[in-house]
């Protein structure tokens, strides 16, 4: 019974996909809300207009909702290493519970100490020090993000770690190669500014709730001219650094940037065309009803107009030799587990770079052991093995796409609002506040699939080119994660329900104002009472 | 001895403290909730109780968070494998934790009655579930747990999860673990609560001390039946990390008391513990909260301390397979990965202990009913 | 304490900020470029949403001003 079952992998990546997907509904607002907050508090403190204050705390409630669920969620995310992804963290772990620890203790920390102070300390801070807590919390939860999306990058571009047969594992051995590897870099810029945009798409679209409404209007218009300067800035930064990142993968994973452009055979400069539209099918290895633009996939992706990009059914041609060469290496290094001999060790080492194929082609292996198999098999396992190292083109692709053209409608629609904003001719064009209400999902929408596509381009492997995801996982039963899979279903639903319900109810409320023009005195009576009784 | 050895030693010492440390600051916001609806009348008066950790509970929390990776960075087989054994009692912890902060955002928000007393419910789950895991977990790792690894560094599950669930002496275990946070919640409350929440902690709080000690006394009884775990022949302490090879274990009752034999003055660590859990129950009845606090600290430090000390240089010995069983020398991240980390933790551990205290300082004072109700901002 | 003495540790205060923020700066720079960009890009983000709502400020003020002027 020590066999992978492929059913328990499935559900531990399903329940995996899921939670993480839910937890990074919450994640990217709080990344933009904070500095948001921070900047609608710096302009009270610097002015010392109350309409500020009262702005900074309502969107703070909002964010405290927001930040609860977050952090909740963000528990499952650190603990399902350990209990689904045991072998993972064996593997990894040395790296890459490294930033995870770092994160617990110069990011985490500060952001939940102060997140007390920032809802709970307006009556017993003085401005000054109220904005600094607010900045801390701001700079610990984007800190927070830096450290998350340092580890993600190590499994995605391994740097600074190497592997040690004698621990069976990767060695880390760099942080300055951990931290500044580009890819760390890239993905924490693009991500937390994504968040940016996602919180300034919040406020944009609750302020324009309020002025098609007509109420709540000195606190609407301002909100919504702070926003729709962050998001439009922030959503250029998105832009700026997905191209970065586009041409990483380029570098360092081409099998991801080849299942995103939905690329089969190898591009051929610079006429080749760049699919806006395809249903690649992942049995078959084509696209069909391709609409292709010529000349755009080259420099998009290369920033050159002569550099090929390698297709899947070429990379998997590729990689038949690194199956061969891997299953070597396999066989060497378990044999020097055993006899801990000298020439096993060189036979490991001369194939080392080659392990994570021979992991990938155990699962075709008989017994699940690569050792074991008979020359006369080793042909039709190679085969087998070959399709595995593509992801799902298919998810890539589409998601990849779904994200960049909502990126593009975002920095469309922050460069109107921000001139309508300008020119304070919001309210006289109600179709925008519209589509400002309607708009606020989006944002979390295109950062859950940007999501996607980085994580699903990333198969098969968990650690790129030296652990499969097939081997990653605890060894479960299926009753086991049926059990937690319904145990999170049933709890994630309760809590998103919940949640929406305060999030609307609070956004139809409105802030705690007085304001004479807006309420008469017997609703201020009435909005007293229900504070007494409902805590706000 | 070598830089990794000594490495090895003050992780180990390390991870005592997390555990440590989050035994008492989660402990103590897991026992309010726990208390939450016995010492909470009304909901006034729960709703204070909320408040008087509320600015610090997410603080807190993320001792379990710390504890969590820093497990992950400086033992990462450890990680992998405690919480993968533990399946369903970590997912169980973990949904109970998941609906705390949950909680504490929305309980409030509304003020229909079935919401909140199903929001209060919420509470005692995951005050009590969650300390219970705690205590249960340790207790089954004392006992010794059934896994073994394949080559690969893959463990393989040997035991059902019932026999960490209906498991005496793990449940025994538990219920102290319980028992003190509860302990420490009482002192809490009673340090910024006013009456009538304050003679009502009183009274239940003061005899968490007590019982802890007794569950606590009786443990160290029935640990001399319980087949401990020794190493046969020498180590290399500085051995890869990697539990396949280099061990040779065997179970023999009443093991864990081997260390106590070899070396009597750790029998300082259980009598600091017994003594602060007692002492703190006579100061709580005293109405000295504060000095209170402070020995349930110590109790928790005994506790651990005790544990660590019985069990050391073992971290979680399998029963299965006793030569496989992960310990302070076959566990730990690489030289590299250790010394980063304890770079990091003594710069930043001075850091969050002083932004934290301040965060204490800055809202210190008692919280009274009038306060909470009149705020915009109170849960 | 003496005022200057206090004026000096201000001061001093400042140049140990200032030399932070320079080795920061010359480090984070040169090893990671996008981390400086986005310390930057943030800070710069906040200063022009904040600089928005002042103009907004000045924007209401003008106006009422005008109205005032076209009702009298």
């Amino acid at each position: 019974m020590d066999l992978i079952n492929p059913h328990v992998v499935d559900l531990s990546r399903f329940q995996f996909a899921m939670t993480a997907l839910y937890h990074f509904m919450f994640v990217p607002l709080t990344l933009g809300l904070t500095f948001l907050l921070a900047a609608i508090e710096t302009v009270y403190v610097v002015t010392g207009r109350e309409i500020y204050r009262k702005m900074a705390k309502f969107w703070g409630h909002l964010f405290a909702i927001n930040f609860a669920l977050g952090v909740a969620t963000g528990l499952t995310m650190e603990f399902e290493f350990g209990t689904n992804w045991s072998m993972y963290s064996h593997f990894f772990g040395d790296l890459f519970g490294t930033p995870l620890a770092l994160e617990g203790l110069m990011a985490f920390f500060m952001e939940s100490t102060f997140v007390g102070l920032l809802v709970f300390g307006w009556d017993r801070l003085s401005r000054a020090s109220h904005l600094a807590v607010t900045y801390l919390v701001a700079a610990g939860s984007n800190l927070s993000a830096l450290w998350i999306l340092i580890a993600n990058a190590g499994m995605n571009v391994p740097e600074g770690t190497h592997f040690d047969p004698d621990t069976m594992r990767m060695q880390f051995d760099s942080f300055v190669h951990l931290v500044f590897s580009e890819d760390a870099q890239a993905k924490f810029v693009h991500t937390s500014v994504a968040g940016y945009v996602a919180a300034s798409m919040l406020i944009m679209g609750i302020s324009a709730f309020y002025l098609l409404r007509r109420q709540h209007r000195e606190m609407a218009l301002r909100s919504f001219r702070i926003a729709t300067l962050f998001g439009l800035i922030s959503s250029v930064a998105v832009i700026t650094l997905g191209d970065v990142l586009g041409r990483m993968d380029y570098q360092k994973q081409p099998t991801k940037i080849a299942a995103i452009e939905g690329l089969w055979h190898t591009s051929k400069p610079p006429f080749a065309p760049w699919a806006a539209f395809a249903l690649p099918d992942d049995a078959k290895q084509e696209n069909h009803l391709e609409i292709g633009i010529p000349f755009v996939l080259t420099p998009l992706i290369t920033h050159s107009f002569n550099q090929p990009i390698t297709g899947m059914r070429e990379l998997e041609e590729q990689a038949d030799p690194h199956i061969r060469s891997g299953i070597i290496a396999l066989t060497a290094l378990k044999h020097y587990g055993e006899t801990h001999s000298k020439q096993d060790l060189a036979d490991f080492r001369a194939h080392e770079d080659d392990m994570g194929y021979g992991f990938l082609a155990m699962r075709h292996s008989p017994g699940q052991d690569v050792s074991t198999i008979p020359a006369s098999e080793l042909d039709r396992i190679v085969k087998q093995t070959q399709p595995d190292i593509l992801p799902n083109v298919f998810v890539t692709f589409w998601s990849f796409r779904i994200m960049v053209v909502l990126g593009g409608y975002f920095f469309i629609f922050f460069a109107f609002t921000t001139l309508l904003s300008l020119r304070n001719k919001l309210e006289s064009n109600r179709w925008i506040l519209k589509l400002a209400v309607w708009s606020i999902p989006l944002p979390v929408m295109a950062t859950e699939f940007g999501w996607i596509t980085a994580e699903a381009g990333r198969q098969p492997w968990t650690v790129f080119n030296r652990l499969p995801t097939f081997l990653s996982s605890s060894s479960h039963t299926v009753s086991y994660m049926t059990f937690s899979l319904a145990g999170f279903i049933l709890l994630y639903s309760v809590l998103i329900v919940a949640e929406f319900y305060l999030m609307f109810r609070f956004a139809r409320r409105g802030p705690e104002t007085h304001e004479p023009q807006e309420q008469n005195s017997q609703d201020s009576v009435v909005s007293n009472l229900n504070i007494v009784q409902g805590g706000h | 001895m070598t830089v990794y050895i000594v490495l090895k030693l003050i992780w180990t010492g390390l991870l005592g403290v997390l555990l440590t440390g989050l035994g008492l600051m989660v402990g103590m916001d897991m026992g309010v909730g726990t208390l939450l609806r016995f010492i909470g009348r009304d909901d006034a008066e729960r709703r204070t109780m909320l408040n008087i950790i509320g600015p610090h509970w997410d603080g807190n929390q993320v001792w379990f968070v710390l504890g969590g990776g820093a497990i992950f960075a400086a033992f990462p087989s450890l990680y992998g494998t405690s919480f993968s054994v533990f399946y369903v009692v970590m997912i169980l912890l973990l949904f109970s934790m998941i609906l705390r902060p949950a909680a504490f955002e929305f309980r409030s928000k509304v003020s229909n009655k079935y919401w909140r007393s199903s929001w209060d419910v919420a509470f005692l789950i995951s005050g009590f579930v969650p300390m219970f895991a705690y205590g249960v977990t340790i207790g089954n790792i004392l006992e010794g747990v059934g896994y073994h690894f394949l080559w690969t560094g893959q463990y393989i599950q040997d035991e059902n999860f019932l026999s960490y669930l209906i498991n005496p002496f793990a449940i025994l275990c538990g219920l102290m673990s319980v028992a003190l946070s509860v302990q420490q919640a009482g002192s809490m409350l009673m340090l910024r609560a006013e009456e009538p929440l304050y003679s009502r902690a009183k009274n239940y709080a003061s005899p968490g001390g007590i019982i802890a000690a007794i569950l606590f006394v009786i443990g160290g009884v029935w640990i001399q039946f319980i087949k401990g775990f020794a190493l046969t022949a020498p180590v290399d302490y500085n051995m890869p990390a990697n539990p396949l090879h280099g061990q040779s274990v065997v179970m023999r009752e009443g093991a864990w008391m081997d260390n106590f034999h070899a070396h009597p003055v750790l029998w300082i660590l259980p009598a600091i513990g017994v003594f602060c859990m007692i002492a703190s129950s006579v100061l709580l009845r005293l109405d000295r909260a504060g000095l209170a606090w402070w020995l349930g600290a110590g109790s928790w430090f005994g506790t651990i301390a005790t544990v660590g000390a019985a069990m050391f240089p073992f971290l979680m010995p399998s029963s299965t397979r006793p030569d496989q069983s992960l310990s302070t020398w076959n566990a730990t991240g690489s030289e590299y990965g250790l010394i980063c980390m304890l770079v990091a933790t003594s710069i930043f551990m001075p850091i969050i202990i002083c932004y934290t205290a301040w965060c204490y300082h800055v809202m210190r004072g008692k919280v009274s009913v009038r306060d909470v109700l009149n705020s915009h901002d109170s849960y | 304490m003496p005022r200057y003495l206090s004026t000096l540790l201000k001061l001093a205060g400042l140049a140990l900020a200032l030399v932070i923020a320079l080795l920061f700066a010359v480090f984070v720079g040169d090893q990671g470029p996008w981390y400086f960009a986005w310390v930057i890009g943030t800070v710069m983000i906040i200063l022009i949403s904040a600089s928005g709502a002042a103009l907004f400020d000045a924007q209401e003020q003008r106006n009422n001003l005008l109205n005032k002027e076209n009702q009298s």
